[in-house]
């Protein structure tokens, strides 16, 4: 007999005999429900983040910072530097025939939660050529803020996640409060941030100088150029960077962070389902040895018994993991939440779904692997001897 | 406790399981302590804030205020004491290795008197100016003793002279205290400041103050918000208490996370003993039926079939939380160096916590079976007939 065909028949009897065991099969598929159901929940905090920063950042687009800067804000530009990088080479440009580039400002607003404690949103200003080097922005309800002038708009998320982040409200700052004229999205990380004329907020908070320049490239090629021109330029002492590396860069920290925090739980779980696992797989193992060794001693060899075994383990922690998948997307996924100033909505990603069956599958054929060996090693007649 | 062998004969009975189920639970347990010992932590940390510790630093970020702002601060009405620190940002050798330190000045003492540094060991710092004092966590990740050299490089920090590295002394290794959990270090304010170029000295980065009285210093943390608040370097104050209270990370509800891995945990293994210990008593309905007919009463049965319940769990939640102990203390050398993550605690709150999960872990598992064998009829259970 063909050994496909033995494995396909020695399963399905296996598969049809499962509901005599279903209380003991419901261990393993409640364990990896658990285990999956954490895991997916703390990654999808990671995963809905790192999406939002990966979308901020625009191939198209280069970011100028002071070098060896971890964050805009800590980056800081002269006024006589800007004006340098803006004549680099490299630089799409805006129909008047200037360059499409705008030094920008970035800084921490204190604001409150919407849980009442104390926390930083960003504050981030916009030049002349600030919307044009964003498509992406449209505005929403409200007005632009006018240049000059001491008013913000605030992107759609913010108020999801702190006080005072509505059209109409107002936002301290030194030297009095600025109105809230109007609010805007982009789709990204900026969803959750303040805008202002950056003129007019550098005036506000006191800061002589910029902390990064934002480029539209001709092209794709002209980076090197681009790159090449400042970093070339002794007057420069700046690191120039395509948005999507920036924002890959500064991502790195908390995303490392997180991600092992989640794994390291996600790790121990596993390892208290996998006990799990070969506890329900021996006693499924002993509860089929009459049947398994009849089997046997009718003509089917080892091998496929063994299979079935294997096969039994997956299809329950594969069930409980998609159990688990399913109830860390239905709770999270698509939700706003925050870490830090960062607003983004959280994801429970297919591929997050498929790293997660992965995880199903480890632990069945670990938790698997023995009880399986023993199942095809056992002697035909001793089985069919025991009670 | 005279049931103890009979107890013993129904664990072994199927060795292979019992010692499965107590490895499950001895890991889920070991999840619980370091959950539930991360939320004794935060709980510590809150508790041992000082009410009357306030920090003030510039609003709007920038280099720094100048150091007058701290005189003016001492000046304020409900100040007792005042000291400024610098940040010194960077880190050793690779940039993922981030350090920080935080360069103080010779009012120091008189703030942060509950650092567990002494007095001798702030003179030594502030008579040096490239002496430091590490925490011991910090003292084992760049693996320094007392009198090595500890270099690192800043490239956030302009220096006078160009260079970004940073030459200091380990002058004391001192215990590291909870709300400090990734360690700490402290340096010479006079080596960063008088170090940097003449237009950047004289400034600080954080102003600390104590107030004369606890309950005031709410009030005096308003009363310097105020005072600066249309000044060229506006101010955010917090008093240590508030800035420590509750689990705020980020944003993130670090209780509610943590109860919620918890309780997964436990949820997965009540499945696992409740399993276990009701196909325990099947496979001896008979020997029950047999236990009742030579006289044990419904409750001896009931406490047997408990305690065997009970044995895994109580033992896995003392090895759980045993190893979620050595583990808290491994968690600085796995983290990324510059996250200050605070440590599980294994407080009493989390061996009663943990004692009691375990207890219901137990009740739960056993309370089916219990209920069959009160309900069991003897004469078939003993011809086996259920």
């Amino acid at each position: 007999m063909n050994i496909l065909r033995q494995i396909g028949i020695v399963s399905l009897i296996n598969f049809r005999s499962i509901r005599l065991r279903l209380w003991r099969s419901l261990v393993i598929v409640v364990g990896m429900a658990c285990v999956i159901g954490v895991l997916l929940s703390m990654l999808s905090l990671t995963d809905g983040m790192l999406a939002a920063y990966m979308k901020t950042g625009d191939p198209g687009r280069a970011l100028v910072v002071s070098t060896g800067s971890q964050s805009e804000g800590n980056s800081s530009i002269a006024r006589d530097k800007a004006r340098l990088i803006m004549d680099a080479p490299g630089i799409a440009k805006a129909p008047d025939g200037s360059p499409l580039a705008d030094p920008g400002i970035n800084s921490g607003v204190p604001v409150y939660r919407l849980n009442g404690r104390q926390a930083y949103n960003t504050l981030r200003g916009f030049g002349p050529k600030g919307v044009m080097l964003r498509p992406e922005f449209h505005m929403v309800s409200g007005r632009m803020f006018r240049s000059g002038m001491r008013e913000l708009i605030v992107g759609v998320s913010a108020k999801t996640q702190f006080k005072g982040m509505n059209v109409g409200d107002k936002v301290i700052l030194p030297d009095g409060e600025w109105p809230i004229v109007g609010s805007y999205t982009t789709g990204d990380l900026l969803d959750g941030q303040l805008i202002g004329d950056t003129e007019t907020v550098m005036k506000a908070i006191r800061r002589p100088a910029y902390n990064s320049v934002l480029v539209r490239l001709a092209s794709p090629q002209s980076f090197p150029a681009f790159k090449g021109a400042l970093t070339t330029n002794p007057a420069l002492a700046v690191d120039a960077m395509l948005q999507t590396e920036w924002y890959k860069k500064i991502s790195e920290g908390f995303s490392t962070f997180f991600t092992v925090v989640a794994y390291g739980i996600g790790i121990i779980m596993a390892v208290g389902a996998l006990f799990g696992c070969f506890n329900t797989m021996y006693a499924a193992v002993a509860a089929r040895g009459r049947e398994i060794a009849t089997l046997r001693a009718i003509g089917y060899s080892a091998f496929p018994v063994a299979i079935s075994v294997l096969l039994e383990a997956a299809v329950l922690s594969v069930t409980g993991a998609l159990i688990g998948a399913g109830i860390a997307w239905a709770l999270y996924d698509g939700v706003v939440g925050s870490f830090g100033a960062s607003v983004f909505k959280l994801t429970v990603s297919p591929a997050l779904i498929g790293m997660a069956l992965l995880w199903a599958v480890a632990v069945a054929v670990l938790g698997g692997l023995f009880p399986s060996i023993r199942a095809a090693r056992r002697p035909v007649v001793e089985a069919l001897r025991a009670t | 406790m005279r049931y103890l062998p009979l107890i013993w004969a129904a664990v072994m009975r199927k060795p292979t399981r019992a010692i499965l189920t107590l490895l499950s639970v001895t890991v889920a347990f070991t999840l619980f302590g370091l959950m539930i010992g991360l939320n004794a932590t935060f709980d510590m940390v809150a508790e041992k804030a000082r009410a009357d510790r306030i920090f003030t630093w510039p609003r709007f970020g920038g280099n720094g205020v100048p150091v007058a702002v701290a005189r003016q601060v001492a000046a304020i009405p409900g100040v007792k004491a005042v000291t400024a620190m610098n940040f010194l940002p960077g880190y050793v050798q690779d940039p993922k290795n981030q350090v920080f330190v935080l360069m103080v000045d010779q009012n120091v003492a008189s703030v942060f008197g509950d650092y567990g540094v002494s007095p001798e060991q702030w003179n030594m710092v502030l008579k040096d100016r490239t002496g430091i004092v590490m925490s011991r966590i910090q003292a084992q990740r760049w693996n320094k003793k007392i009198g090595d050299t500890f270099t690192m490089v800043s490239k956030q920090i302009k220096r006078a002279d160009g260079k970004t590295g940073w030459d200091f002394k380990v002058l004391a290794i001192v215990d590291d205290i909870p709300q400090a959990g990734n360690g700490f270090i402290f340096g010479n304010y006079d080596y960063i400041d008088k170090a940097k170029p003449l237009a950047d000295q004289g400034k600080v980065n954080e102003v600390d103050i104590l107030a004369d009285d606890p309950a005031s210093s709410a009030a005096v943390a308003e009363r310097i918000d105020r005072k600066f608040a249309n000044s060229a370097t506006p101010m955010q104050t917090i008093t240590e208490k508030l800035a420590r209270s509750g689990n705020d990370f980020g944003g993130l509800d670090i209780k509610k996370i943590t109860r919620g891995v918890a309780l997964a945990g436990m949820f997965m293994v009540l499945f696992l003993t409740g399993n276990g210990i009701a196909e325990s008593v099947r496979e001896r309905f008979a020997e029950f039926a047999t236990l009742k007919t030579i006289g044990f009463s419904d409750r001896a049965v009931t406490i047997m079939v408990v305690l065997e319940s009970a044995l895994p769990c109580i033992l896995g939640a003392a090895l759980g939380v045993g190893i979620a102990a050595v583990l808290a203390r491994q968690i600085p050398k796995l983290m990324p160096s510059g996250f200050g993550m605070p440590l599980p605690t294994m407080s009493p709150m989390v061996l009663v916590w943990a004692a009691a999960s375990a207890f219901l872990v137990a009740l739960l598992s056993a309370a089916l079976p219990i209920l069959r064998l009160r309900q069991m009829d003897i004469a078939s259970a003993l011809s086996g007939r259920t």
